[in-house]
């Protein structure tokens, strides 16, 4: 097993810099910049000009959220936190898009607290957000559904509710 | 007054040009500068109070590379770092000395078109690495320690300079009391200086600017000049969060700044003559010496003198530090020369910085063009 070694390396008057060599021998260096631009260098094994990407800190984190895979489709996204004064309490926002399936049905309806645990908090519609909707809130397909909860009763929501 | 606000507007419109065609703006503060004032239109002169905003523009320049100051990361780095910052030395200081001294500046003179002529432009510099995307090239760090190295040389020149005639050995003890007050200052105030500065109200910034004022007033009391002031204030604050210092700092650093480019352009006096022969001499040997030092730093740290073009232009610039020089040990005529050089190579430098890639890529490719076809082996 070979280990990535990251670099990281401060610069006077520019900022910082991780460096890291991959197994394949392709270099990646990123520079947090002192103007607060994030730029991204990729050179591949055997070449000699890095190729350059410059991003916004909102950017990078894109870009950090896909690598990690915390994105698991461009439109299902979810984010896991942590709370360590919470007795490590792990928590989920997740969400979907709603399916065919349950169009017509109000949160009421689906009995979607009381079946899985889990608790719808915003929905957006044609780019419009409705937070903490009402129980009586009738879902239409396409909709996107914000759903916060463990693990677990997100999973049981995946397998309840959101079926197609 | 009428005067700084016409000068600050126009250099708010040619901040956002030249951002918006990346290209540095400090040549064109200058050029504004001169436009405006007594060698052009007269349309704006110095003031009491561009003359302090000026001043505050210098202090707070300096306090700024202060806060940059990394002696022991140089000592860290050491080999690469004082090869490169020797070369370029050498070269830049010997050219620019002689060719001022052979065109008939006096010594003392000719000592300081040497010092702004050897000094790249720092903000020039880096803004190139990180614009033209270069942070990645082996020759970005080389630039990078060059750059640090070359402030650490502009100091022990700011010293000397502003020692006059006072017995060198005092002048270097209060020096060196000043820095040990303000280090013991900030080590056993640390606590009490982080504390503040990690405020989120307006305290951080009245702080940093109380304390960069205290300490530039001080030195009329010391005898030690407010320059040597608050780049020892800088360096002990380093010590403690010099990025929260920076980030402090910078507001004003950087309105300040602008004033006193465009009022060093304002001030410039074309009545005594110009002689633009000796002028245009001096600009055209700026560029070249720095290719020099350039191609022998890349043959001597990368072992490729193409290495060295790469270096050379990004360092081709001459800026602030420069201009410093000339507002505080300049001559009218010193501040002429020094102010052209300075346009001309920053234009050129920010020029050359954008194309050198491609410069190096036409090289190696009319090389491989022009060498001469392998012979074929054949038998006899």
């Amino acid at each position: 097993m070979s280990h990535m070694s990251l670099r990281s390396l401060n610069l006077p008057g520019v900022g910082t810099k991780y460096e890291f060599v991959t197994d394949k021998g392709d270099t990646v260096a990123i520079f947090f910049t002192k103007t607060g631009a994030i730029q991204m260098y990729t050179l591949q094994q055997g070449c000699n000009t890095p190729s350059a990407a410059e991003m916004t800190p909102v950017e990078a984190r894109r870009l950090g959220n896909i690598l990690t895979g915390a994105i698991i489709e461009a439109d299902q996204e979810s984010v896991e936190v942590a709370f360590s004064a919470l007795a490590d309490l792990r928590i989920t926002l997740h969400t979907y898009i709603i399916p065919a399936s349950i169009a017509g049905k109000t949160i009421e309806n689906l009995q979607i607290r009381t079946k899985t645990g889990a608790t719808v908090i915003a929905v957006s519609r044609h780019s419009m957000n409705i937070i903490n909707p009402p129980p009586s809130f009738v879902f239409e397909t396409g909709d996107a559904a914000l759903v916060i909860g463990e693990t677990d009763q997100l999973k049981n929501l995946e397998r309840e509710i959101m079926v197609d | 007054m009428e005067g700084i606000v016409l000068a600050l507007f126009i250099c708010l419109v040619l901040a956002l040009v030249t951002k918006y065609l990346s290209v540095p703006a400090i040549p064109f503060y200058i050029l504004a500068g001169v436009i405006l004032g007594k060698a052009g239109l007269g349309l704006v002169a110095s003031d009491e109070i561009s003359h302090f905003f000026s001043e505050m523009g210098l202090i707070f320049l300096l306090f700024f590379m202060g806060l940059g100051l990394k002696i022991d990361r140089i000592v860290a780095n050491r080999s690469a770092v004082l090869t490169s910052g020797a070369i370029d030395l050498n070269v830049n200081m010997i050219i620019g000395f002689v060719a001022a001294y052979l065109l008939g500046f006096p010594l003392v003179e000719a000592l300081i078109i040497a010092a702004a002529f050897y000094i790249s432009s720092t903000a020039m510099a880096l803004t190139s690495l990180i614009e033209n995307r270069k942070l990645m090239m082996r020759e970005a760090d080389t630039i990078i320690w060059l750059m640090v190295f070359e402030d650490l040389v502009l100091i022990i020149i700011l010293a000397i300079l502003s020692a006059g005639d006072q017995n060198l050995i005092l002048f270097a003890a209060k020096i060196l009391l000043v820095l040990g007050i303000l280090y013991a200052l900030a080590h056993y105030g640390k606590e009490f200086l982080i504390s503040i500065l990690d405020r989120d109200d307006e305290l951080p910034i009245i702080f940093t600017f109380a304390a960069v004022l205290t300490t530039a007033s001080f030195s009329m009391y010391l005898g030690v000049p407010a320059t040597m002031m608050v780049i020892a204030l800088g360096a002990a604050f380093a010590t403690t969060d010099p990025d929260a210092f920076e980030q402090h700092a910078r507001p004003f650093k950087d309105v300040f700044l602008v004033v006193f480019f465009v009022f060093f352009g304002v001030t410039i006096d074309l009545s005594g003559g110009a002689d633009w022969g000796v002028i245009g001499i001096i600009c055209i040997l700026a560029i070249m010496s720095k290719l020099i030092s350039g191609i022998l730093t890349g043959i001597y740290i990368h072992d490729s003198a193409l290495s060295g073009l790469e270096i050379w232009g990004n360092t081709i610039a001459r800026g602030e530090f420069s201009i410093a020089l000339a507002v505080l040990y300049g001559s009218p005529v010193v501040g002429m020369t020094i102010a052209a050089m300075v346009i001309v190579t920053s234009i050129v430098g920010s020029f050359m910085a954008k194309y050198s890639t491609s410069l190096r890529r036409g090289i190696v490719g009319f090389g491989r063009k022009s060498a001469p076809p392998r012979r074929i082996h054949t038998k006899h």
